[in-house]
């Protein structure tokens, strides 16, 4: 496994790399951000760990170029700065997961290792459902060409429907996309993104697109 | 916000220029009327009293249009001028608040991850020495998060909202105490319902854990957790079997630093922090006792969302 580490504080990086190659993991380091985004557009890594106040480049701007030019390697960034803001301008620049500095090694490492099972599976980058379509590097989902403006749960729910486009889930199921893990009690909260998700594709012009099976719970297509 | 306050602006100006109105209209029809007399009785002063109050209506309207459009722009500049420094401030702080825990992160940073990286292959009590600097680095950068998140007000901008279900929320931080509960021979009861809210997910764990953490320093034996949503409100409940809480502290154990005894662990700041996160979300954070003796009793009430 090979990683790339953007980080400008020499003492972090020369110590994060050894707490990584300790775990088996190859690092590469950047100390800028021009270095940094074009380590990132040559090289073949497994995932990027990126600062987001760098010299010469900032860390959302190297992500933004970087999935601009179609890299899809996952990206974490490592940041001191925890203001909601930064994190949700964090995650919707193409970022894919946030964790504030200074950490514990224990949760860098498997923050790291859910990165790379999620890159595990092979994606299918864009989704297609009649009008609808999902891309999923880019997270931006359109309906009949209008961009519809999704929450980060809206997108997972949505996502999930049209990979498995055709197919029934229950409630619980669905349940199970959005908390990530089980929930053995009862939630009306899949009702509430539903709802939320039909109302934005029926101002697309999307009636009905997701249905309601009576008895059995959602499906799309 | 702007667009808000000049609306409200007009709205305020609009009740009372229909006030106006209505009073101008009423004296002139009791003027004209009066001034026609007897001759009102015939068709042709009916005819001449509705043309002559036609045309007061109009007039009113026309010297009316003028009037609503130079308050409106006068309110939208008013607001503007009122808001502008205001909303600029809220910007400052914002900044400053980021600004700050990103300077005073960095060097932490560095102690806690060099001590992380020196720790491999170290011998024991330097390893020790070690976890114990760990440690301290990861605690100080958590209070730093706290005292900036108290320093700002608490409001709806400092989150990053959506539809969550407590019940769940509930579920899983109770999970993650369950070891330590078990440790202590305390007993944690988890009793969920449905409870949906418009809520920032990290923000409303780190409640809970808060609250969580305070139970299980002062339960003896039992700590209860519950969900609920009645109506337009959705409720969590945490209760212990301590000595409860003295009346008089009811409401100074929500104070930065407060700790109710030397002894407590803690830098005090749980649960002033668990007010925050309510009082950002619409809601509020209470404490009281159970009645009959039982011990303390939080209680953390949210604006819920209509369950579909």
């Amino acid at each position: 496994m090979r990683l790339l580490l953007i980080e400008d504080s020499v003492p972090i990086a020369g110590a994060v790399r050894a707490l990584l190659e300790r775990r088996k993991f190859a690092v590469d380091v950047a100390i800028d951000g021009e270095t940094g985004l074009d380590y990132l557009l040559r090289g073949p890594y497994d995932a990027a760990l990126v600062d987001i106040m760098l010299p010469l480049r900032d860390g959302f701007s190297i992500v933004e170029s970087a999935r601009a030019q179609g890299i899809q390697t996952p990206i974490l960034f490592l940041t001191a700065r925890d203001a909601v803001e930064d994190r949700v301008r964090g995650l919707n620049t193409g970022g894919d997961d946030y964790l504030v500095k200074p950490f514990d090694e224990e949760e860098l490492i498997a923050r790291i290792n859910a990165l790379l099972r999620r890159s595990d599976r092979p994606a299918q980058q864009v989704i297609t459902v009649e009008d609808l379509t999902v891309d999923i590097g880019a997270r931006s989902v359109t309906y009949k060409g209008k961009d519809l403006e999704l929450g980060t749960t809206e997108f997972r729910v949505l996502e999930f429907l049209a990979r498995n486009a055709g197919l029934t889930f229950s409630r619980a199921q669905l349940l199970e996309r959005i908390c990530d893990y089980d929930f053995d009690g009862s939630s009306n909260i899949v009702d509430v993104y539903v709802s939320q998700l039909r109302r934005k594709l029926k101002s697309a012009g999307g009636d009905d697109v997701i249905k309601t099976v009576w008895g059995v719970g959602y499906r799309l297509g | 916000m702007i667009a808000r306050l000049t609306a409200r602006y007009v709205l305020v100006f609009l009740v009372v220029l229909t006030a106006i109105n209505a009073v101008a209209y009423v004296f002139m029809s009791r003027s004209y009327a009066a001034e026609l007399g007897p001759a009102l009785e015939t068709p042709e002063g009916a005819a001449a009293y509705a043309a002559a109050m036609r045309h007061v209506l109009v007039s009113i309207l026309l010297f009316d249009v003028p009037l609503v459009m130079l308050v409106s722009g006068a309110s939208y500049v008013l607001a503007r001028t009122h808001l502008e420094p205001l909303l600029a401030a809220r910007e400052r702080e914002r900044r400053f608040a980021a600004d700050a825990a990103h300077e005073l992160r960095s060097p932490l940073a560095t102690i806690a991850t060099v001590a992380q990286a020196a720790r491999v292959g170290a011998q024991p009590e330097i390893q020790a020495s070690l976890d114990t600097i760990i440690r301290a680095a990861l605690d100080a950068s958590a209070i730093v998060g706290d005292l900036l998140t108290l320093a700002r007000e608490p409001a709806s901008h400092a989150l990053h909202t959506e539809p969550l279900d407590l019940a769940i929320l509930a579920r899983h931080c109770v999970a993650e105490f369950e070891e330590r509960a078990k440790a202590a021979a305390i007993d944690l009861h988890l009793e969920t319902q449905s409870a949906l809210v418009n809520g920032d997910e990290r923000r409303i764990r780190e409640l809970l854990r808060n609250l969580l953490e305070n139970g299980l320093r002062h339960a003896r034996t039992r700590l209860s957790v519950r969900t609920n949503q009645q109506g337009r409100t959705a409720t969590i409940t945490i209760a212990d079997d301590g000595p409860g809480i003295e009346p008089s502290q009811q409401e100074r154990i929500f104070e930065r630093f407060f700790r109710s005894n030397e002894q407590s662990e803690g830098l005090g700041l749980g649960l002033s922090i668990g007010r925050w996160i309510a009082l950002a979300h619409g809601g509020e954070l209470r404490a009281s006792n159970q009645q009959g003796g039982g011990g303390a009793l939080f209680t953390v009430t949210f604006p819920a969302l209509p369950s579909a």
